[in-house]
């Protein structure tokens, strides 16, 4: 008995993505996140760049980050000027955002207990 | 879309380039047709969209007026991956720290934070009232969310604001169009997750168009339970 074996045009729904990954920098600590962001969806219009929290507060230990960037206007009280002294604090206590509070707030819990406000 | 026109010149430079010169002190808000557009740095991580940071601040004895407000609101910076964000963040004071009736902006590229604005004419924002103390961690939640695109609603994010007031601060999120319920029930609900307000919290919603009328950001909304 043959079969009846006909060409088709129809493809595998594709599951995969591939990510070129040249450097081993670029891996991701967490083995649960993929390289170049947490989610790759695709939806109508094509694939969206989707990073979530945890992800986004990972990013901001790497050196890259860090550099002062270059036209940050001279705004006093609103723009710090880059500054190797990381132990600033503002008057009413509140750190520069270029210090790790460790009030927790930056720590990427993603139970944060919710605040009466 | 941001990223068509971006020049090519610009990949080695690692910093954002904002193409406004602020130095003067002068504000010249209305140039953003001519806009050279940032991109993310090699090896960095790009945003879906970029954004601008802009920074406001109002005397409260002068009245409010448009023309006042653009001449009062100033660009910071243009960013395109998350490291420049990092970058720009790292180097402003934490919204709790501001003084006086002002606000920080971040808005997607091209979209002045004024309800004048060709993308913001048809739209309006969800408004929720902080306490004194709120203000930096909620920010810095409800821009990863933005950034992050957490939302899920296509184009219709504009961009989110933090106004330091008197005695409570204000969160806005705004988008493009303010009849369009289930965008503006979406951001809702992605809201009350990503900053897990209480379930009680009171989220108000007001028309850019209300805004204009009564020349008022945040009296006479839309109370929404």
């Amino acid at each position: 008995m043959s079969t009846d074996c006909k060409k088709t045009t129809a493809t595998d729904i594709p599951s995969t993505r591939r990510v070129s990954i040249n450097d081993a920098a670029h891996m991701p600590l967490d083995y649960s996140t993929t390289p170049g962001g947490t989610l790759f969806s695709t939806t109508p219009g094509g694939t969206r760049i989707i990073y979530d929290r945890k992800f986004l507060l990972g990013c901001r230990s790497s050196p890259v980050a860090k550099t002062p960037p270059r036209g940050l206007p001279k705004i006093p009280g609103v723009t710090s000027p880059p500054s190797k002294d990381t132990d600033e604090k503002a008057h009413n206590g509140e750190l520069p955002n270029n210090v790790t509070a460790p009030d927790g707030s930056n720590t990427g819990d993603d139970s944060q207990f919710e605040i009466d406000i | 879309m941001n990223q068509l026109e971006c020049s090519r010149d610009e990949e080695d430079q690692e910093e954002t380039e904002c193409h406004q010169d602020n130095s003067d002190g002068i504000n010249n808000n209305n140039n953003n047709n001519r806009r050279k557009t940032v991109c993310p740095g090699v090896g960095e991580h790009p945003l879906q969209y970029n954004y601008t940071f802009w920074y406001s601040r109002r005397t409260p004895s002068r009245p409010a007026s448009s023309q006042s407000y653009e001449q009062n609101i100033r660009q910071i910076g243009s960013v395109a991956s998350v490291e420049q964000f990092w970058r720009f963040y790292s180097h402003l004071v934490r919204p709790g720290d501001l003084s006086g009736h002002s606000d920080f902006h971040l808005f997607k590229e091209g979209i002045k934070p004024m309800w004048e604005d060709d993308s913001n004419r048809s739209g309006g924002k969800w408004i929720i009232r902080l306490r004194k103390g709120l203000a930096s961690r909620f920010w810095e939640n409800i821009i990863l969310a933005m950034m992050g695109e957490q939302f899920m609603v296509g184009e219709e994010i504009c961009g989110a604001v933090v106004s330091i007031r008197f005695q409570e601060d204000i969160l806005s999120i705004w988008n493009r169009t303010s009849n369009d319920q289930t965008t503006t029930s979406r951001i809702r609900d992605t809201l009350r997750r990503v900053l897990n307000l209480p379930a009680n919290t009171i989220m108000e919603y007001k028309t850019h168009n209300d805004s204009l009328r009564d020349n008022s950001s945040f009296r006479n909304t839309k109370i929404s339970l």
